[in-house]
């Protein structure tokens, strides 16, 4: 049995249609920055001191912390304007600044005793009466977990959705070439089909591939929040990705062996027969997995 | 002051020291409600968490009602958690609600309410919302819904396959208070 090894065009489409599609995922990423330092009211640096990052716009807010020099970078932000704000042991400073798109901004802030712009939490609603006696947030018997601002969490929070939307975005993307490749399939695996079918399958199996394996990397590395336990139709759409991960593994390989055997001239056999149900069911796995978030049961 | 003048005064002297008197009312349970639309989904997430007080003085009360963001649960814990990410939870994670009324309000069987709320780092105001109020013994029971929007609370919508959800979120309330003095 010889490796007839596929055309040169092969791993020049492929090579192509990623070059292509990588720029355009991540064409919409916001790519502004926001660099600066935060200094005592003596003038010296601070080091690890909260910064936090506020669109104004879009509520969008980030936090970061200043290094041992007292520095701190923001990347990755959309244009828009924001609010700047640093605090440690007591000590507040607030700055806005208007981000232009794809530009790179300083804002340096100098830490005084003023007051920080407070969040609900500390600074109740304004007050529908001047009445000394109506409620307060504290009579109401809340714990302190419960009322107080978790900027770290907000922004895990923000990594999580981010990465989980481009998650949601490349599976849908990913189900075009899905499809494309299930529908040349006919043509690639019976007996009269011509080289370039099978190419064209595979070619479009090696997108799909691509694609489901990049948009599988964004939901396994979104941060989990903790506390938070798996409930609702979520489950059904984890306990899917058992099945069509691996087919999605199995599936090229099966097909490599396959397409060798077809160009070979021989009639598809062994292993590489499970080729084609192993790619129905992978697919079949892989649809159910985006109807168990679409639709309700 | 003789005897019987004094007698004769009680009366009015209680009835005023009743009336200068705080009340107070307690939330003893609450269900809020929002809902929210999409081409392909109708959601609604409940909460059981809010609290509640109400303070009657001069004849006007003002109340209070807060919920935790967190507590709201529409069954799947993927949509929460995103709920509280663009609601912005976990940096403000008390929903607040304040309005005053008048201490007769009680004995009618609808009111409208002036609220103020306080959600996502934003402030709202909705006037004239209707609520129903039934009595039950001593305590009232108030429902209604808060006709809420996300542009309310610029709160970008969120999508599911690219579609956003509507703007309307109505919430509805039903709540019983207890009277504690």
């Amino acid at each position: 049995m010889k490796w007839k090894a596929p055309s040169r065009a092969l791993p020049a489409a492929i090579l192509v249609v990623s070059l292509v599609i990588t720029p355009l995922l991540y064409a919409q990423q916001p790519d502004a920055t926001l660099t600066g330092t935060v200094t005592s009211p003596s003038g010296g640096r601070i080091a690890n001191s909260v910064v936090s990052v506020k669109n104004l716009n879009t509520g969008a807010a980030s936090t970061t912390q200043t290094d041992s020099d007292g520095r701190f970078v923001v990347p990755n932000l959309a244009s828009g304007d924001y609010e700047v704000s640093a605090s440690t042991d007591g000590l507040n400073a607030v700055s806005r600044v208007t981000l232009a798109a794809h530009a790179t901004q300083t804002v340096n802030l100098t830490l005084t005793t003023q007051s920080q712009p407070q969040t609900p939490a500390g600074n109740l609603p304004n007050a529908p009466s001047s009445s000394k006696t109506e409620p307060s947030l504290s009579d109401l018997g809340f714990t302190p977990e419960q009322t107080q601002a978790n900027v770290k969490e907000q922004a895990l929070l923000d990594k999580r959705t981010r990465m989980l939307k481009i998650h949601q975005k490349l599976g849908l993307i990913t189900a075009a070439p899905l499809i494309a490749t299930i529908v040349t399939s006919l043509g690639a695996g019976g007996k009269h089909t011509s080289n370039t079918d099978r190419t064209v399958h595979m070619v479009l199996g090696a997108v799909s591939s691509d694609l489901y394996f990049t948009s599988a990397y964004f939901a396994i590395r979104a941060p989990s929040i903790k506390g938070t336990s798996t409930r609702g139709p979520i489950r059904v759409h984890k306990a899917l990705a058992w099945i069509h991960g691996p087919g999605m593994i199995l599936t090229p390989i099966l097909g490599a062996l396959a397409y060798q055997q077809k160009n070979n001239g021989e009639k598809v056999h062994g292993i590489a027969a499970a080729h084609g149900p192993v790619a129905i069911v992978t697919a079949g796995a892989f649809g159910a997995a985006l109807l168990s978030v679409s639709l309700k049961f | 002051m003789n005897k019987p003048k004094l007698i004769a005064l009680l009366p009015f002297v209680l009835c005023t020291l009743a009336l200068a008197a705080d009340t107070q009312w307690v939330l003893q349970q609450c269900t809020l409600t929002y809902h929210v639309s999409h081409p392909l989904h109708q959601t609604d997430g409940i909460s059981h968490a809010a609290r509640g007080k109400g303070i009657c003085h001069a004849g006007q009360c003002d109340f209070l009602i807060a919920v935790p963001v967190k507590s709201f649960d529409s069954g799947d814990s993927n949509r929460d958690l995103h709920m509280v990410q663009v609601t912005r939870g976990a940096e403000f994670p008390m929903v607040t609600v304040r309005t005053r009324l008048l201490e007769s309000a009680g004995n009618d069987a609808s009111i409208q309410a002036d609220l103020e709320i306080q959600f996502a780092g934003q402030t709202a105001h909705y006037q004239h919302v209707p609520f129903q109020l039934t009595k039950q013994g001593a305590d009232v029971r108030l429902s209604g819904t808060i006709p809420a929007t996300l542009t309310d609370f610029k709160i970008e919508p969120p999508t599911l396959l690219t579609l956003p959800v509507k703007n309307e979120i109505p919430v509805r309330i039903e709540m019983t208070w207890h009277p504690t003095q």
